[in-house]
Protein backbone atom coordinates (compact mmCIF):
# COMPACT_ATOMS: atom_id res chain seq x y z
CA UNK A 1 0.00 0.00 0.00
CA UNK A 2 1.30 3.40 -1.10
CA UNK A 3 1.70 5.80 1.66
CA UNK A 4 -0.59 8.09 -0.11
CA UNK A 5 -2.80 5.69 0.72
CA UNK A 6 -2.33 5.11 4.37
CA UNK A 7 -2.41 8.93 4.81
CA UNK A 8 -5.60 9.16 2.66
CA UNK A 9 -7.20 6.27 4.64
CA UNK A 10 -5.42 6.90 8.36
CA UNK A 11 -7.41 10.54 7.79
CA UNK A 12 -10.90 8.53 7.30
CA UNK A 13 -10.24 6.71 10.50
CA UNK A 14 -9.80 9.67 12.25
CA UNK A 15 -12.84 11.32 11.14
CA UNK A 16 -14.68 8.27 11.71
CA UNK A 17 -13.66 8.42 15.21
CA UNK A 18 -15.23 12.05 15.39
CA UNK A 19 -18.05 11.38 13.49
CA UNK A 20 -18.89 8.48 15.57
CA UNK A 21 -18.50 10.32 18.59
CA UNK A 22 -20.86 9.15 21.25
CA UNK A 23 -19.64 5.18 21.00
CA UNK A 24 -16.03 6.26 20.73
CA UNK A 25 -16.80 8.00 24.18
CA UNK A 26 -18.68 4.64 25.33
CA UNK A 27 -15.92 2.50 23.87
CA UNK A 28 -13.46 4.73 25.72
CA UNK A 29 -15.16 4.87 28.97
CA UNK A 30 -14.87 1.06 29.07
CA UNK A 31 -11.54 0.37 27.66
CA UNK A 32 -10.26 3.33 30.70
CA UNK A 33 -12.01 1.32 33.33
CA UNK A 34 -9.97 -2.07 32.17
CA UNK A 35 -6.95 0.06 32.06
CA UNK A 36 -7.06 1.76 35.26
CA UNK A 37 -7.97 -1.77 37.11
CA UNK A 38 -4.77 -3.28 35.28
CA UNK A 39 -2.68 -0.32 36.13
CA UNK A 40 -3.83 -0.62 39.80
CA UNK A 41 -2.87 -4.51 39.93
CA UNK A 42 0.54 -4.01 38.55
CA UNK A 43 0.91 -0.87 41.02
CA UNK A 44 -0.44 -2.84 43.87
CA UNK A 45 1.87 -5.41 42.98
CA UNK A 46 5.11 -3.46 42.39
CA UNK A 47 4.28 -1.74 45.60
CA UNK A 48 4.14 -5.03 47.56
CA UNK A 49 7.37 -6.49 45.80
CA UNK A 50 9.09 -3.34 46.68
CA UNK A 51 7.24 -3.67 50.12
CA UNK A 52 8.53 -7.21 50.46
CA UNK A 53 11.95 -5.99 49.76
CA UNK A 54 12.70 -3.30 52.46
CA UNK A 55 11.00 -5.95 54.62
CA UNK A 56 14.05 -8.36 53.83
CA UNK A 57 16.91 -5.78 54.14
CA UNK A 58 15.25 -5.06 57.76
CA UNK A 59 16.63 -8.52 58.87
CA UNK A 60 15.54 -7.90 62.67
CA UNK A 61 13.69 -9.96 64.98
CA UNK A 62 13.02 -9.31 68.30
CA UNK A 63 12.52 -12.20 71.01
CA UNK A 64 10.75 -10.95 74.38
CA UNK A 65 11.51 -12.63 77.18
CA UNK A 66 9.77 -14.41 80.32
CA UNK A 67 10.49 -11.61 82.30
CA UNK A 68 8.85 -10.65 85.58
CA UNK A 69 6.91 -7.55 83.86
CA UNK A 70 4.86 -10.41 82.67
CA UNK A 71 3.52 -11.40 86.60
CA UNK A 72 1.72 -8.40 86.73
CA UNK A 73 -0.53 -9.15 83.48
CA UNK A 74 -0.88 -12.74 83.35
CA UNK A 75 -0.04 -14.97 80.80
CA UNK A 76 -3.44 -15.76 78.25
CA UNK A 77 -4.19 -19.08 79.06
CA UNK A 78 -2.77 -18.88 83.26
CA UNK A 79 -3.86 -17.37 86.02
CA UNK A 80 -1.46 -14.16 87.80
CA UNK A 81 0.42 -16.32 90.13
CA UNK A 82 0.88 -14.51 93.25
CA UNK A 83 2.66 -15.38 96.70
CA UNK A 84 0.57 -15.97 99.84
CA UNK A 85 0.35 -12.06 100.77
CA UNK A 86 -1.26 -11.15 97.48
CA UNK A 87 3.15 -9.87 96.20
CA UNK A 88 3.79 -11.56 92.69
CA UNK A 89 5.94 -14.65 92.73
CA UNK A 90 8.42 -14.24 90.70
CA UNK A 91 10.32 -17.69 91.40
CA UNK A 92 7.59 -19.23 88.47
CA UNK A 93 9.55 -16.49 85.91
CA UNK A 94 12.54 -17.54 83.92
CA UNK A 95 14.13 -14.03 83.78
CA UNK A 96 13.96 -11.90 87.21
CA UNK A 97 16.49 -9.27 86.15
CA UNK A 98 18.60 -7.67 83.55
CA UNK A 99 21.78 -9.49 84.22
CA UNK A 100 19.50 -12.92 83.73
CA UNK A 101 18.19 -11.05 80.34
CA UNK A 102 21.78 -10.01 79.30
CA UNK A 103 22.79 -13.77 79.70
CA UNK A 104 20.40 -14.93 77.31
CA UNK A 105 21.24 -12.23 74.83
CA UNK A 106 24.81 -13.72 75.22
CA UNK A 107 23.28 -17.64 74.46
CA UNK A 108 21.67 -15.70 71.62
CA UNK A 109 24.87 -14.15 69.83
CA UNK A 110 26.32 -17.70 69.69
CA UNK A 111 23.44 -19.50 67.52
CA UNK A 112 25.32 -18.63 63.82
CA UNK A 113 24.15 -16.94 61.42
CA UNK A 114 23.23 -14.27 64.35
CA UNK A 115 24.96 -11.08 63.53
CA UNK A 116 24.56 -8.49 66.13
CA UNK A 117 21.87 -8.89 69.77
CA UNK A 118 20.80 -6.05 71.29
CA UNK A 119 19.49 -6.05 74.76
CA UNK A 120 16.09 -3.69 75.43
CA UNK A 121 15.29 -3.61 78.90
CA UNK A 122 11.76 -3.26 79.40
CA UNK A 123 11.80 0.52 80.09
CA UNK A 124 13.41 1.36 77.41
CA UNK A 125 10.73 -0.56 75.44
CA UNK A 126 8.39 0.83 77.20
CA UNK A 127 9.90 4.53 76.13
CA UNK A 128 10.45 3.67 72.33
CA UNK A 129 6.55 2.67 72.41
CA UNK A 130 5.58 6.10 73.96
CA UNK A 131 7.66 7.73 71.76
CA UNK A 132 6.24 5.55 69.00
CA UNK A 133 3.20 5.94 69.56
CA UNK A 134 1.91 9.15 71.80
CA UNK A 135 4.55 11.22 70.70
CA UNK A 136 2.86 14.18 71.97
CA UNK A 137 1.30 12.65 75.14
CA UNK A 138 4.38 10.53 76.83
CA UNK A 139 4.26 11.93 79.91
CA UNK A 140 0.46 10.78 80.17
CA UNK A 141 0.71 7.28 79.17
CA UNK A 142 3.75 6.77 81.23
CA UNK A 143 1.92 8.03 84.18
CA UNK A 144 -1.32 5.67 82.69
CA UNK A 145 0.60 2.45 83.13
CA UNK A 146 2.70 3.36 86.23
CA UNK A 147 -0.48 4.11 88.11
CA UNK A 148 -2.86 1.05 86.80
CA UNK A 149 0.24 -1.96 86.79
CA UNK A 150 3.23 -0.59 85.74
CA UNK A 151 5.39 -1.48 82.47
CA UNK A 152 3.70 -4.41 80.76
CA UNK A 153 6.93 -4.41 78.17
CA UNK A 154 8.60 -7.77 78.44
CA UNK A 155 12.15 -6.90 78.17
CA UNK A 156 13.53 -7.85 74.17
CA UNK A 157 16.64 -9.07 72.43
CA UNK A 158 16.93 -6.93 69.47
CA UNK A 159 18.80 -9.82 66.59
CA UNK A 160 20.18 -8.86 63.80
CA UNK A 161 20.60 -11.72 61.12
CA UNK A 162 23.13 -12.49 58.48
CA UNK A 163 21.32 -14.40 55.70
CA UNK A 164 17.86 -13.99 55.73
CA UNK A 165 17.77 -17.64 53.43
CA UNK A 166 18.75 -19.34 56.76
CA UNK A 167 15.93 -16.88 58.52
CA UNK A 168 13.24 -19.83 59.93
CA UNK A 169 16.07 -22.03 61.31
CA UNK A 170 17.60 -19.59 63.19
CA UNK A 171 14.20 -18.23 64.82
CA UNK A 172 13.91 -21.67 65.74
CA UNK A 173 16.84 -21.92 67.49
CA UNK A 174 16.02 -18.61 68.99
CA UNK A 175 12.74 -19.89 70.37
CA UNK A 176 14.63 -22.77 71.67
CA UNK A 177 16.92 -20.63 74.17
CA UNK A 178 15.32 -20.85 78.08
CA UNK A 179 13.91 -17.38 78.57
CA UNK A 180 12.34 -16.75 75.58
CA UNK A 181 8.61 -16.00 75.31
CA UNK A 182 7.42 -15.15 72.08
CA UNK A 183 9.60 -13.75 68.59
CA UNK A 184 8.08 -10.79 66.55
CA UNK A 185 9.67 -10.69 62.88
CA UNK A 186 8.30 -8.77 59.71
CA UNK A 187 7.94 -12.21 58.18
CA UNK A 188 4.62 -12.45 59.51
CA UNK A 189 4.20 -8.93 57.56
CA UNK A 190 6.19 -10.03 54.66
CA UNK A 191 3.95 -13.32 54.43
CA UNK A 192 0.72 -11.53 54.11
CA UNK A 193 2.32 -8.23 51.95
CA UNK A 194 2.83 -11.84 49.80
CA UNK A 195 -0.92 -13.16 50.45
CA UNK A 196 -2.48 -9.83 49.47
CA UNK A 197 -0.06 -9.29 46.58
CA UNK A 198 -0.66 -12.62 45.07
CA UNK A 199 -4.38 -12.56 45.52
CA UNK A 200 -4.75 -9.08 43.53
CA UNK A 201 -2.80 -11.03 40.89
CA UNK A 202 -5.41 -13.88 40.82
CA UNK A 203 -8.22 -11.27 40.96
CA UNK A 204 -6.20 -8.89 38.95
CA UNK A 205 -5.76 -11.35 36.13
CA UNK A 206 -9.13 -12.45 36.53
CA UNK A 207 -10.77 -8.81 35.98
CA UNK A 208 -8.57 -8.30 33.58
CA UNK A 209 -9.76 -10.85 31.70
CA UNK A 210 -13.08 -10.21 31.94
CA UNK A 211 -12.82 -6.46 31.12
CA UNK A 212 -10.41 -7.40 27.93
CA UNK A 213 -13.12 -9.41 26.61
CA UNK A 214 -15.93 -6.68 27.35
CA UNK A 215 -13.43 -3.89 26.00
CA UNK A 216 -13.46 -6.35 23.00
CA UNK A 217 -16.86 -6.42 22.60
CA UNK A 218 -17.70 -3.07 22.80
CA UNK A 219 -14.51 -2.16 20.19
CA UNK A 220 -16.20 -4.15 17.69
CA UNK A 221 -19.87 -3.02 18.46
CA UNK A 222 -18.28 0.41 17.94
CA UNK A 223 -16.67 -0.70 14.58
CA UNK A 224 -19.96 -2.07 13.75
CA UNK A 225 -22.16 1.03 13.79
CA UNK A 226 -19.53 2.75 11.95
CA UNK A 227 -19.27 0.20 9.56
CA UNK A 228 -23.62 0.39 8.79
CA UNK A 229 -23.21 4.00 8.66
CA UNK A 230 -20.78 3.61 6.01
CA UNK A 231 -22.42 0.53 4.03
CA UNK A 232 -23.09 3.04 1.23
CA UNK A 233 -19.09 4.26 1.01
CA UNK A 234 -18.01 0.17 1.75
CA UNK A 235 -20.41 -0.81 -1.38
CA UNK A 236 -18.85 2.01 -3.45
CA UNK A 237 -15.32 1.00 -2.67
CA UNK A 238 -15.69 -2.25 -3.78
CA UNK A 239 -17.54 -1.57 -7.02
CA UNK A 240 -14.33 0.40 -7.84
CA UNK A 241 -11.71 -1.96 -6.82
CA UNK A 242 -10.96 -1.76 -3.57
CA UNK A 243 -9.19 -4.58 -1.73
CA UNK A 244 -10.04 -5.61 1.77
CA UNK A 245 -6.99 -3.86 3.48
CA UNK A 246 -8.27 -0.75 1.82
CA UNK A 247 -11.76 -1.30 3.43
CA UNK A 248 -10.26 -2.31 6.96
CA UNK A 249 -7.59 0.21 7.44
CA UNK A 250 -9.95 3.18 8.37
CA UNK A 251 -11.63 0.80 10.58
CA UNK A 252 -8.48 -0.08 12.22
CA UNK A 253 -7.38 2.99 12.63
CA UNK A 254 -10.51 4.07 13.93
CA UNK A 255 -10.11 1.18 16.71
CA UNK A 256 -6.42 2.06 17.46
CA UNK A 257 -7.26 5.92 17.92
CA UNK A 258 -10.26 4.35 20.56
CA UNK A 259 -7.34 2.51 22.22
CA UNK A 260 -4.66 5.44 22.38
CA UNK A 261 -6.90 7.98 23.13
CA UNK A 262 -8.16 5.29 26.35
CA UNK A 263 -4.39 4.59 26.94
CA UNK A 264 -3.61 8.48 27.20
CA UNK A 265 -6.67 9.03 29.74
CA UNK A 266 -6.11 5.69 31.63
CA UNK A 267 -2.80 7.18 32.00
CA UNK A 268 -3.72 10.52 33.66
CA UNK A 269 -6.43 9.33 35.74
CA UNK A 270 -4.11 6.64 37.39
CA UNK A 271 -1.70 9.50 38.08
CA UNK A 272 -3.95 11.64 39.86
CA UNK A 273 -5.46 8.19 41.75
CA UNK A 274 -2.16 7.30 42.76
CA UNK A 275 -1.09 10.69 43.63
CA UNK A 276 -3.93 11.13 46.18
CA UNK A 277 -3.19 7.93 47.51
CA UNK A 278 0.59 7.64 47.90
CA UNK A 279 0.59 11.39 49.69
CA UNK A 280 -1.78 9.64 52.54
CA UNK A 281 0.04 6.00 52.24
CA UNK A 282 3.52 7.81 52.83
CA UNK A 283 2.43 9.38 55.77
CA UNK A 284 1.69 5.51 57.36
CA UNK A 285 4.01 3.52 54.89
CA UNK A 286 7.34 6.02 54.00
CA UNK A 287 9.08 6.16 51.78
CA UNK A 288 8.39 1.85 50.51
CA UNK A 289 6.08 3.98 47.75
CA UNK A 290 7.17 3.82 44.83
CA UNK A 291 6.69 7.22 42.83
CA UNK A 292 4.47 7.48 40.09
CA UNK A 293 7.76 8.77 37.80
CA UNK A 294 9.33 5.13 38.14
CA UNK A 295 6.04 3.32 36.75
CA UNK A 296 5.05 6.23 34.33
CA UNK A 297 6.57 4.94 31.21
CA UNK A 298 5.98 1.31 31.21
CA UNK A 299 2.14 1.97 32.58
CA UNK A 300 1.51 4.10 29.57
CA UNK A 301 3.49 1.23 26.97
CA UNK A 302 1.06 -1.36 28.37
CA UNK A 303 -2.11 0.93 28.65
CA UNK A 304 -1.06 1.73 24.61
CA UNK A 305 -0.23 -1.81 24.44
CA UNK A 306 -3.88 -3.07 25.35
CA UNK A 307 -5.24 -0.45 23.36
CA UNK A 308 -3.48 -0.52 20.58
CA UNK A 309 -4.58 -4.90 20.25
CA UNK A 310 -8.16 -4.57 21.74
CA UNK A 311 -8.45 -1.84 18.84
CA UNK A 312 -7.43 -4.30 16.37
CA UNK A 313 -8.65 -7.16 17.12
CA UNK A 314 -12.03 -5.89 18.11
CA UNK A 315 -12.19 -3.60 14.68
CA UNK A 316 -10.52 -6.47 12.37
CA UNK A 317 -13.18 -9.24 13.99
CA UNK A 318 -16.11 -6.95 13.00
CA UNK A 319 -14.77 -5.78 9.05
CA UNK A 320 -13.67 -9.52 8.39
CA UNK A 321 -17.38 -10.41 9.25
CA UNK A 322 -18.67 -7.73 7.36
CA UNK A 323 -16.42 -8.12 4.20
CA UNK A 324 -17.30 -11.95 4.50
CA UNK A 325 -20.75 -11.52 4.54
CA UNK A 326 -22.77 -7.82 3.14
CA UNK A 327 -19.42 -6.29 2.41
CA UNK A 328 -19.44 -8.41 -0.98
CA UNK A 329 -23.02 -7.66 -2.10
CA UNK A 330 -22.68 -3.91 -3.02
CA UNK A 331 -25.18 -4.59 -5.94
CA UNK A 332 -28.10 -4.33 -3.64
CA UNK A 333 -27.75 -2.78 -0.28
CA UNK B 1 -0.66 -4.48 0.57
CA UNK B 2 -3.06 -3.93 -2.42
CA UNK B 3 -0.77 -4.64 -4.28
CA UNK B 4 -0.32 -8.24 -3.09
CA UNK B 5 -3.97 -9.10 -2.49
CA UNK B 6 -4.13 -8.39 -6.36
CA UNK B 7 -1.32 -10.34 -7.33
CA UNK B 8 -3.01 -11.41 -10.74
CA UNK B 9 -1.21 -15.19 -11.88
CA UNK B 10 -1.62 -15.38 -15.82
CA UNK B 11 -3.66 -17.85 -16.25
CA UNK B 12 -6.60 -15.37 -14.82
CA UNK B 13 -5.79 -12.32 -17.41
CA UNK B 14 -6.30 -14.49 -20.50
CA UNK B 15 -6.04 -11.61 -22.59
CA UNK B 16 -5.96 -7.64 -22.39
CA UNK B 17 -8.66 -6.13 -23.67
CA UNK B 18 -7.18 -4.15 -26.49
CA UNK B 19 -7.87 -5.79 -29.55
CA UNK B 20 -11.57 -4.40 -31.25
CA UNK B 21 -12.31 -7.84 -32.20
CA UNK B 22 -11.83 -9.60 -28.95
CA UNK B 23 -15.17 -9.96 -26.56
CA UNK B 24 -15.59 -8.05 -23.27
CA UNK B 25 -18.07 -10.20 -22.20
CA UNK B 26 -18.03 -14.12 -22.68
CA UNK B 27 -20.94 -15.85 -21.16
CA UNK B 28 -20.27 -20.21 -22.48
CA UNK B 29 -23.24 -22.51 -20.90
CA UNK B 30 -23.40 -20.46 -17.74
CA UNK B 31 -26.41 -21.37 -15.34
CA UNK B 32 -26.79 -20.11 -11.61
CA UNK B 33 -29.12 -21.56 -9.20
CA UNK B 34 -29.15 -20.00 -5.51
CA UNK B 35 -29.46 -21.96 -2.10
CA UNK B 36 -32.84 -21.80 -2.07
CA UNK B 37 -33.21 -23.55 -5.17
CA UNK B 38 -34.40 -20.23 -7.46
CA UNK B 39 -33.04 -21.15 -10.73
CA UNK B 40 -31.91 -17.75 -11.82
CA UNK B 41 -29.62 -18.20 -14.97
CA UNK B 42 -30.01 -21.45 -17.18
CA UNK B 43 -27.86 -22.15 -20.25
CA UNK B 44 -26.72 -18.57 -20.89
CA UNK B 45 -24.69 -18.04 -23.72
CA UNK B 46 -23.45 -14.60 -25.07
CA UNK B 47 -20.74 -12.81 -26.61
CA UNK B 48 -20.60 -9.17 -25.78
CA UNK B 49 -17.45 -7.74 -28.02
CA UNK B 50 -15.87 -4.26 -27.29
CA UNK B 51 -17.26 -1.20 -28.27
CA UNK B 52 -20.58 -2.31 -28.26
CA UNK B 53 -23.65 -0.76 -26.70
CA UNK B 54 -26.14 -3.24 -25.01
CA UNK B 55 -29.37 -2.79 -23.33
CA UNK B 56 -30.39 -5.86 -21.01
CA UNK B 57 -34.00 -5.96 -20.52
CA UNK B 58 -36.41 -8.07 -19.04
CA UNK B 59 -39.08 -8.30 -16.46
CA UNK B 60 -38.21 -8.85 -12.73
CA UNK B 61 -37.50 -11.65 -11.77
CA UNK B 62 -35.97 -12.40 -15.69
CA UNK B 63 -32.38 -12.63 -14.05
CA UNK B 64 -30.75 -9.52 -15.42
CA UNK B 65 -29.64 -8.79 -12.06
CA UNK B 66 -28.04 -12.10 -11.11
CA UNK B 67 -26.64 -11.54 -14.87
CA UNK B 68 -24.77 -8.65 -13.78
CA UNK B 69 -23.61 -9.39 -10.42
CA UNK B 70 -21.95 -12.14 -12.32
CA UNK B 71 -20.24 -10.07 -14.33
CA UNK B 72 -19.19 -8.20 -11.60
CA UNK B 73 -18.11 -11.37 -9.89
CA UNK B 74 -20.79 -10.58 -6.93
CA UNK B 75 -21.79 -14.39 -7.21
CA UNK B 76 -20.29 -17.25 -9.08
CA UNK B 77 -21.75 -19.51 -11.88
CA UNK B 78 -22.48 -22.98 -10.90
CA UNK B 79 -21.78 -23.85 -14.44
CA UNK B 80 -20.38 -22.63 -17.50
CA UNK B 81 -17.58 -20.42 -18.09
CA UNK B 82 -17.74 -16.47 -17.66
CA UNK B 83 -14.65 -14.30 -18.95
CA UNK B 84 -15.27 -10.30 -18.51
CA UNK B 85 -12.19 -7.94 -19.87
CA UNK B 86 -9.88 -10.92 -20.50
CA UNK B 87 -10.57 -12.11 -16.73
CA UNK B 88 -11.97 -15.26 -16.10
CA UNK B 89 -14.37 -15.70 -13.25
CA UNK B 90 -15.10 -19.06 -12.82
CA UNK B 91 -11.23 -19.57 -12.01
CA UNK B 92 -10.86 -16.16 -10.31
CA UNK B 93 -9.91 -15.75 -6.80
CA UNK B 94 -11.59 -13.67 -4.30
CA UNK B 95 -8.36 -12.00 -3.32
CA UNK B 96 -8.51 -10.92 -7.39
CA UNK B 97 -12.26 -9.43 -7.96
CA UNK B 98 -10.45 -6.22 -6.70
CA UNK B 99 -8.30 -5.80 -10.00
CA UNK B 100 -11.76 -7.11 -12.26
CA UNK B 101 -13.94 -4.40 -10.76
CA UNK B 102 -11.28 -1.45 -11.54
CA UNK B 103 -11.51 -2.51 -15.51
CA UNK B 104 -15.26 -1.47 -15.02
CA UNK B 105 -17.36 1.41 -13.79
CA UNK B 106 -20.52 0.55 -12.09
CA UNK B 107 -23.74 3.12 -13.03
CA UNK B 108 -26.10 2.74 -10.07
CA UNK B 109 -30.01 3.32 -10.61
CA UNK B 110 -29.96 5.21 -6.62
CA UNK B 111 -26.85 6.96 -8.04
CA UNK B 112 -25.38 5.86 -4.70
CA UNK B 113 -23.56 9.08 -3.79
CA UNK B 114 -22.02 9.98 -0.46
CA UNK B 115 -24.23 12.90 1.21
CA UNK B 116 -21.33 14.29 3.25
CA UNK B 117 -18.92 14.59 0.46
CA UNK B 118 -19.10 17.05 -2.41
CA UNK B 119 -19.42 16.64 -6.09
CA UNK B 120 -15.57 16.92 -6.62
CA UNK B 121 -14.76 14.40 -3.55
CA UNK B 122 -17.19 11.76 -4.44
CA UNK B 123 -15.91 11.19 -8.18
CA UNK B 124 -12.06 11.93 -6.29
CA UNK B 125 -13.39 9.01 -4.20
CA UNK B 126 -13.10 6.55 -6.80
CA UNK B 127 -9.79 7.16 -7.48
CA UNK B 128 -8.49 7.23 -3.74
CA UNK B 129 -10.23 3.85 -3.95
CA UNK B 130 -7.57 2.25 -6.44
CA UNK B 131 -4.88 4.16 -5.22
CA UNK B 132 -4.25 6.78 -7.44
CA UNK B 133 -2.06 9.64 -7.06
CA UNK B 134 -3.47 13.26 -5.77
CA UNK B 135 -1.98 15.23 -8.69
CA UNK B 136 -3.99 12.85 -11.79
CA UNK B 137 -6.64 12.42 -8.92
CA UNK B 138 -7.34 16.55 -9.18
CA UNK B 139 -6.70 16.45 -13.14
CA UNK B 140 -9.09 13.34 -14.03
CA UNK B 141 -12.07 14.20 -11.80
CA UNK B 142 -12.19 17.97 -13.22
CA UNK B 143 -11.97 15.76 -16.64
CA UNK B 144 -14.73 13.95 -15.70
CA UNK B 145 -17.35 16.09 -14.26
CA UNK B 146 -16.43 18.33 -17.30
CA UNK B 147 -17.32 15.46 -19.47
CA UNK B 148 -20.37 15.16 -18.15
CA UNK B 149 -21.11 19.00 -17.71
CA UNK B 150 -20.73 19.69 -14.05
CA UNK B 151 -17.49 21.07 -14.44
CA UNK B 152 -19.28 24.10 -12.25
CA UNK B 153 -20.70 22.40 -9.48
CA UNK B 154 -17.69 20.53 -8.44
CA UNK B 155 -18.29 22.04 -4.81
CA UNK B 156 -21.95 21.15 -5.05
CA UNK B 157 -23.50 18.43 -1.98
CA UNK B 158 -25.34 15.90 -3.59
CA UNK B 159 -28.26 16.81 -2.00
CA UNK B 160 -28.33 20.47 -3.83
CA UNK B 161 -28.50 18.72 -7.13
CA UNK B 162 -31.57 17.19 -9.30
CA UNK B 163 -32.34 13.65 -9.73
CA UNK B 164 -30.42 13.93 -13.21
CA UNK B 165 -27.39 15.92 -11.97
CA UNK B 166 -26.68 13.18 -9.40
CA UNK B 167 -27.04 10.39 -12.09
CA UNK B 168 -24.51 12.56 -14.27
CA UNK B 169 -21.93 11.89 -11.11
CA UNK B 170 -22.37 8.62 -11.00
CA UNK B 171 -21.65 8.65 -14.47
CA UNK B 172 -18.50 10.64 -13.84
CA UNK B 173 -17.49 8.64 -10.98
CA UNK B 174 -18.01 4.49 -13.25
CA UNK B 175 -15.96 6.64 -15.63
CA UNK B 176 -13.16 8.33 -14.00
CA UNK B 177 -10.90 5.48 -13.63
CA UNK B 178 -11.19 5.22 -17.53
CA UNK B 179 -12.65 1.65 -17.64
CA UNK B 180 -12.91 -0.46 -20.30
CA UNK B 181 -16.68 -1.61 -19.99
CA UNK B 182 -19.47 0.50 -17.79
CA UNK B 183 -22.53 -1.12 -16.35
CA UNK B 184 -25.27 0.64 -16.15
CA UNK B 185 -28.05 -0.83 -13.64
CA UNK B 186 -31.38 1.28 -14.52
CA UNK B 187 -29.36 4.70 -15.00
CA UNK B 188 -32.91 6.32 -15.92
CA UNK B 189 -34.74 4.48 -13.04
CA UNK B 190 -34.76 7.63 -10.75
CA UNK B 191 -34.73 10.19 -13.26
CA UNK B 192 -37.87 11.97 -15.28
CA UNK B 193 -38.16 11.15 -19.10
CA UNK B 194 -36.00 14.05 -21.00
CA UNK B 195 -33.38 13.74 -18.40
CA UNK B 196 -33.21 9.63 -19.09
CA UNK B 197 -32.58 10.63 -23.03
CA UNK B 198 -29.87 12.85 -21.70
CA UNK B 199 -28.41 10.02 -19.99
CA UNK B 200 -28.58 7.47 -22.30
CA UNK B 201 -26.92 9.84 -24.70
CA UNK B 202 -24.27 10.69 -22.34
CA UNK B 203 -23.55 6.75 -22.22
CA UNK B 204 -23.93 6.58 -25.88
CA UNK B 205 -21.01 9.53 -26.25
CA UNK B 206 -18.91 7.37 -23.78
CA UNK B 207 -19.50 3.97 -26.23
CA UNK B 208 -18.34 6.01 -29.35
CA UNK B 209 -14.95 6.59 -27.92
CA UNK B 210 -14.69 3.23 -27.49
CA UNK B 211 -15.69 1.77 -24.06
CA UNK B 212 -18.11 -1.00 -23.88
CA UNK B 213 -21.77 -0.23 -22.64
CA UNK B 214 -24.07 -2.78 -20.83
CA UNK B 215 -27.11 -1.22 -19.66
CA UNK B 216 -30.02 -3.01 -17.99
CA UNK B 217 -33.56 -1.21 -18.20
CA UNK B 218 -37.18 -1.33 -18.00
CA UNK B 219 -37.34 1.80 -20.28
CA UNK B 220 -38.89 0.26 -23.71
CA UNK B 221 -39.00 3.82 -25.25
CA UNK B 222 -35.22 4.18 -24.24
CA UNK B 223 -34.74 1.50 -26.13
CA UNK B 224 -36.30 1.83 -29.29
CA UNK B 225 -35.45 5.17 -29.44
CA UNK B 226 -31.46 4.46 -29.49
CA UNK B 227 -31.52 0.89 -31.55
CA UNK B 228 -28.79 -0.69 -29.90
CA UNK B 229 -28.27 -4.49 -29.70
CA UNK B 230 -31.25 -5.65 -27.37
CA UNK B 231 -30.77 -9.05 -25.01
CA UNK B 232 -34.16 -9.80 -23.41
CA UNK B 233 -34.07 -12.27 -20.55
CA UNK B 234 -37.28 -14.31 -19.39
CA UNK B 235 -36.75 -16.64 -16.76
CA UNK B 236 -33.05 -17.27 -16.72
CA UNK B 237 -33.32 -17.87 -20.07
CA UNK B 238 -32.10 -15.67 -23.27
CA UNK B 239 -34.65 -15.24 -25.49
CA UNK B 240 -34.50 -12.61 -27.74
CA UNK B 241 -30.52 -11.07 -29.15
CA UNK B 242 -30.87 -8.18 -31.39
CA UNK B 243 -28.34 -6.71 -33.09
CA UNK B 244 -28.16 -3.11 -33.01
CA UNK B 245 -31.19 -1.13 -35.15
CA UNK B 246 -33.42 -4.40 -35.28
CA UNK B 247 -36.68 -3.97 -33.87
CA UNK B 248 -36.82 -4.66 -29.80
CA UNK B 249 -38.92 -7.69 -29.41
Amino acid sequence: MKSGDISYLTKEGIKNTVANRLMTIASVGVLVACMVVIGLAILISENGDRAIKNLEKENVVMAYMKDYSWAQYGEHDKPLKTGTNGEIDASEYLIHNDEEAQDVCKNIEKIDNVQKVEFISSEDGLKGLTKDMFADQEQYFSSFLNEKHGNPLSCAAKVTMENMEDFDKTLEKIQKIDGIDVIRSQADSAKKIVAIKNAVKIAGAWIVAILMIISLVIVSNTIRITMYNRKLEISIMKAVGATNSFVRLPFIVEGVTIGIISAIISEGLLYVCYRIVSERLVEILGNSIIPYSDVALPLLGIFAGIGIVSGIIGSSIMISKYLRKEGSEFAAI
Amino acid sequence: MIESEINMSESNIENSVTAPEKPVIEFKGVSKRYANGTHALEDVNITINKGEFVFVVGSSGAGKSTFMKLIMREERANTGIIRVNGFNLTKMKRKQVPMLRRTMGIIFQDFRLIPKMSVYDNVAFAMHVVGAPNRRIRKEVINALNAVGLGDKKNSMPNELSGGEQQRVGIARALVNNPDLIIADEPTGNVDPNMSFDIVSMLKSINEMGTTVLMVTHDHELVREFKQRVIMLDSGRIIADNVAGGDEE
